[in-house]
């Protein structure tokens, strides 16, 4: 037959997959596991062992790189499993991270960015462990943690994210591929009897551009998970003599749990300092308190007169009112205490400005509240690290994306040449974008068909 | 009521002899006994003496085996990829269609060859001239005109799972019974069916013939406690040719030179030059009003059993979309035939009504017609109460096939059969059951779905339903199945296996051959020149004539395939492990949600793959699933 062909021709080798295997939410350590025939790969590359591996089953400490950008991760264990004395009965590695969802995120996204490495399916491990024969009966009932670990903890978390506005937009794609796909296997099963017409296909070849586009753009977009991992970017912006210096000095913040943070100082011309403050992730707007108006009724229209001169012009998304702007209020110790209380009782949400801090670099009061602001301004950039949801999954749905916009390139790649082939990329497309959406099976694909043509012979 | 004859087939209808005429007459046993002489039932009493079992078909006019009862063509898309992997098992349709085609053509062919659909229209005669002769020169087959009233059961073999053990039949005229531990129903829609046309309603399964299976129906409902669902169908008048003006249709030629749809043969009973024309014609606004002012004259549509959604009556094509022009096509019945099938007019308002219908379409508007169009109601047997051997799986040596499983069309009432006949066989020798796997073919993709899934309206094959599409495809048919069929399933005889072994070893041997030259793409490009496969519209599907072609789909296929290979195995190996037909899902002592339990039992899945494509089911409980396997394998091999 031709798979007895096939096998002639090449070895067909199992995918390599991965996972956070350790669960997720807070803890100290984290295990991820790699599974395949590409794992001695992934340890070479990630735990820059250019020379032989290390014995298997031994722990080594390594400094753990992204292979792609030679950016150190973290310092941790590896653990070199050589099949089939592995848990899968496959070629393994394990890292052992430090447990911050930054580190794991960071980890998880420079394997998915690895050739021929993918996330795990839910349960891929324990699957392809009892295939092995690697389960034996003992394990059984141990078996409960890890198979939670695996699959329900992933479902619930994408549960959790579907829930938002990033499931609607998965939504969305998954509803246009599938018309899509419906549309496209219409073509192939009925056109020749049916009343379809061929400018079907010319709809689907432009659903299919725009579809490209959106992912392409949405992954180029997303920066949440990549915020964990190169830590925020905090411009302080402020006129001469506000004390930028000050506050970056007063800035021994205790991170907030898992992100690392490198402010900078921006001391270089006013155009370049826009620049730097479109760029940023948040932008600390220092003021001198001095400089307020006696009047706390003025201050309001003062402060939105300065932003306007510090930050970029509204047109490049950066307003005001933007939650990427904090106000400081420099110097507090050197206004009078019942007009500062008047002022902060007159900035108060108050709309079209963002919140301000009163603050004294030189004294530290008002430091500890000024940190709650920032803290909570920094975990909605990044997620709530102690929940751990968006950005754990966020490599998994990355790789997922990625892979979907490839196999859409071969829809076009084949569209005119052979339409079977055209279609199955639009079909692995879906199949990607399914697993972070859910399974799409043939009947839905009918459902579409028979909803949208009439199909009469 | 038919006079219930029982009368022998030795000496035939056809002025056939045969080689065993006079042998006995009164043989009460067969290793199968097949009821039913259409498209399941004949490739399944085939498939069964073709394995060497001892088999009766039992049909109701032996006349009517082989009968097209509704449209007069063979394949298309999907359904040619059917008909090509029968023939690749030996079966009959392909070289039946062959014998009788009068108009070939492969569809799809801008679309790739994967999706390539073999199609051609048939001369009723010829195409049941050669299924009769060839069931009556079936060694180990004898043919039987009677009508079954009974299914006799027994206890069960306590050794394997199941309620019921079949035991026999018993005719209608009440004679002794007959006995056989493998029987095959193919009933068709002759299961508690009623033919409606316009208001009137009388019961049978197919107009002309008797009603009947009333006992049958009984038995299995009752006595074996299957569950059944209704469906229904429906078929188009036939006009009279003479009558039809084809000038104001559009006319639609068949391929040059035709592709039989047969592995072993070179070209068809039809010479180009004798294939008959199709002609397109569409529908007016004319049709419509006829239809909406004769709903109240139509029972059949008012009825709530569910039609299929692609091969709807015109009524309920006009109501679901209204305001269009839908295709009809005028299709020849055959060559000496003076009557057209208009495909895309089955209807059951009342004869006059459909007259005036007709006559609403240009070319029809002198219609004459010799039968009217009716519609047809009946029972199926929820399927998903088979195992992939289309066995009941709570009686054992009891095996359906077509339309009695919910399944609509030639190819896949065929392709059923034979693969029941199949295993009826195997029972019967005391082999063990097989199942074909949906990675490697069509039929498996049809049981699978059938069994895993069951159905909601008339099952039809489209190549969508294929995951594996680029790899099933009809010109490696052969490949794909007939080794197989001689080496395991038993059911391919030697001369096609020796065949499609040449192909094979040629084929690789060309392959090994080519891979060993290494040269850029340039160099290639400079030497041949631009190379597209659906630019050539007239390469054949024909292996022998285009051995170049066949590589080059080959080659355009495989890196996919390789690709491919590999969710192959996944579900190759979830299919391997089939889960016992008595599991208990609601006490199982492991940790599964009560909705996924709940599911587990109503469908009970065969095997793990089929568990994992069930709606609702979770990755977890799957993996639970296999725990427990494992553990009452572990079990239950100690014990042996």
């Amino acid at each position: 037959t031709d798979a007895y062909l096939y096998s002639q021709s090449s070895v067909c080798d199992a995918e390599t997959i991965f996972a956070l295997s350790s669960g997720h939410g807070r803890c100290g350590v984290a295990v991820v596991r790699v599974s395949g025939p590409a794992s001695s790969m992934v340890l070479r590359n990630m735990a820059g062992l250019t020379q032989a591996l290390p014995p298997p089953r031994t722990a080594l400490l390594r400094r753990i790189t992204d292979p792609k950008s030679k950016e150190l991760l973290d310092r941790g264990l590896v653990l070199w499993f050589k099949g089939p004395h592995s848990f899968t009965g496959e070629d393994s590695a394990e890292f052992h991270i430090h447990g911050g969802p930054a580190v794991i995120t960071a980890v998880l996204q420079a394997l998915g960015s690895l050739e021929g490495v993918r996330p795990a399916e839910a349960g891929e491990f324990t699957r392809r462990a009892f295939h092995a024969g690697k389960l034996g009966l003992t394990e059984v009932e141990g078996l409960g943690d890890l198979i939670h670990a695996e699959t329900e903890a992933q479902r619930r978390q994408a549960l959790r994210q579907m829930d938002g506005e990033l499931g609607r937009l998965y939504q969305d794609w998954s509803y246009r591929l599938k018309r899509c796909l419906a549309h496209v296997e219409a073509f192939i099963d009925f056109s020749e009897d049916e009343l379809i017409e061929d400018g079907v296909l010319n709809q689907v070849d432009s659903s299919v551009r725009q579809l490209e586009t959106e992912i392409e753009r949405h992954l180029k977009d997303e920066r949440r998970g990549e915020r964990l991992r190169t830590g925020v970017q905090v411009v302080i912006a402020g006129a001469t003599n506000a004390g930028k210096s000050s506050l970056l000095n007063t800035h021994r913040v205790p991170p907030s749990r898992g992100t690392t943070r490198r402010p900078l100082v921006e001391r270089e011309g006013v155009r370049r300092a826009r620049q730097r403050v479109e760029q940023a992730d948040l932008t600390l707007v220092v003021v001198d308190s001095t400089q307020l108006p006696p009047d706390p009724q003025l201050v309001a229209a003062f402060l939105q007169q300065h932003l306007s001169t510090v930050l970029p012009s509204p047109e490049a998304g950066m307003t005001a009112a933007s939650d990427k702007v904090l106000l400081v209020l420099n110097k507090s110790d050197l206004v009078p205490e019942e007009q500062r209380e008047r002022t902060e009782g007159e900035l108060r949400e108050r709309p079209g400005l963002p919140p301000a801090c009163f603050l004294s670099c030189s004294t530290s009061t008002g430091l500890e509240d000024f940190l709650t602001v920032l803290q909570s301004r920094v975990k909605t950039l990044c997620g709530d690290p102690l929940s751990g949801a968006p950005s754990l999954t966020q490599a998994r749905h990355r790789a997922h994306l990625q892979q979907s916009v490839q196999a859409l390139n071969q829809y076009h790649q084949y569209r005119d040449q052979d339409l079977a082939l055209a279609a199955e990329g639009v079909r692995l497309a879906l199949t990607h974008l399914g697993r972070i959406t859910g399974r799409v099976g043939a009947e839905e694909i009918l459902d579409i068909i028979f909803r949208d043509f009439c199909i009469g012979k | 009521m038919l006079a219930q004859k029982l009368h022998l087939l030795r000496h035939n209808v056809l002025s056939f002899v045969s080689s065993r005429t006079g042998s006995d007459f009164t043989r009460r046993q067969y290793d199968v006994i097949v009821v039913g002489g259409g498209h399941a039932g004949t490739e399944a009493a085939a498939a069964a003496a073709r394995l060497g079992a001892e088999t009766l078909l039992i049909t109701q006019k032996i006349m009517t085996i082989g009968a097209l009862s509704c449209n007069p063509s063979l394949g298309g898309v999907g359904k040619g990829q059917l008909v090509r992997e029968v023939d690749a098992l030996d079966g009959l349709c392909g070289r039946a269609g062959d014998a009788a085609g009068v108009h070939f053509s492969i569809l799809n062919r801008s679309k790739g060859p994967a999706v390539w659909g073999p199609r051609a229209q048939l001369d009723r005669e010829r195409y049941r001239q050669f299924i009769q002769s060839e069931l009556l020169s079936t060694p180990r087959l004898t043919v039987l005109e009677g009508s079954v009233d009974e299914l006799l059961v027994s206890q069960p073999n306590p050794e394997e799972p199941g309620h019921h053990r079949v035991t026999g039949i018993r005719l209608v005229d009440g004679s002794h019974p007959i006995l056989s531990s493998s029987v095959v129903l193919t009933t068709g829609t002759f299961l508690s069916g009623s033919l409606f046309m316009g208001q009137t309603t009388s019961p049978g399964g197919r107009m002309g013939d008797a009603q009947s299976c009333a006992g049958l129906s009984y038995t299995l409902k009752e006595t074996l406690g299957l569950r059944v669902g209704r469906l229904r169908t429906g078929t188009p008048p036939r006009i009279v040719k003479e009558s039809v003006d084809l000038s104001l249709a559009q006319l639609q030629a068949p391929d040059k030179q035709p592709t039989p749809f047969s592995f072993l043969n070179t070209h068809t009973r039809c010479k180009p030059e004798e294939q008959l024309p199709c002609y397109l014609t569409h529908t007016t606004p004319g049709v419509e009003r006829v239809v909406r002012e004769s709903v109240h004259l139509n029972c059949h549509i008012q009825q709530d059993a569910k039609g299929p959604r692609y091969c709807p009556s015109i009524e309920s094509r006009v109501l679901r979309f209204p305001g269009r022009r839908h295709q009809v096509w005028l299709e020849p019945e055959g060559l000496t035939s003076d009557l057209l099938y208009p495909q895309g007019l089955s209807m059951t308002m009342p004869p006059e009504l459909q007259l005036r219908l007709l006559r609403e379409i240009p070319a029809l508007h002198r219609a004459e017609i010799r039968t009217p169009g009716y519609g047809v109601q009946y029972d199926f047997v929820c399927p998903t109460q088979l195992t992939p051997s289309l066995q009941v799986k709570s009686t054992q040596g009891l095996f359906l096939a077509g339309q009695i499983n919910g399944t609509t069309g030639y190819e896949e009432a065929a392709a059923q059969g034979l693969w029941a006949g199949v295993n009826a066989g195997r029972t019967a020798l005391s082999l063990p059951p097989m199942a074909l796997s949906r990675t490697q073919s069509y039929i498996g993709v049809l049981i699978d779905d059938l069994v895993g899934r069951g159905v909601t309206e008339p099952y039809r094959m489209f190549t969508s339903r294929a995951e594996f599409r680029t790899y099933l495809r009809p010109d490696n048919a052969d490949l794909r199945l007939t080794p197989r069929g001689f080496e395991e399933v038993g059911c391919v005889t030697l001369r096609r296996y020796k065949k499609a072994v040449s192909v094979r070893d040629g084929l690789q041997e060309a392959l090994m051959a080519l891979q060993s030259v290494a040269l850029s793409s340039t160099r290639w490009r400079e030497k041949l020149g631009n190379i597209s496969l659906s630019e050539n519209k007239s390469t054949t599907l024909n292996r022998k004539q285009c051995w170049t072609f066949t590589i080059e789909i080959y080659a355009v296929y495989r890196p996919h395939c390789e690709k491919q290979s590999r969710e192959m195995e996944r579900i190759r190996s979830e299919e391997s492990l089939s889960l016992p037909s008595d599991m208990d899902y609601l006490s199982l002592p492991v940790s599964l949600s009560q909705e996924v339990r709940e599911i587990l039992d109503r469908v009970r899945p065969n095997t793990l793959g089929a568990a994992t494509r069930l709606p609702g089911m979770t990755p977890a409980g799957i993996i639970h699933l296999l725990n427990y396997l494992k553990l009452f394998t572990h079990c239950k091999r100690r014990h042996a």
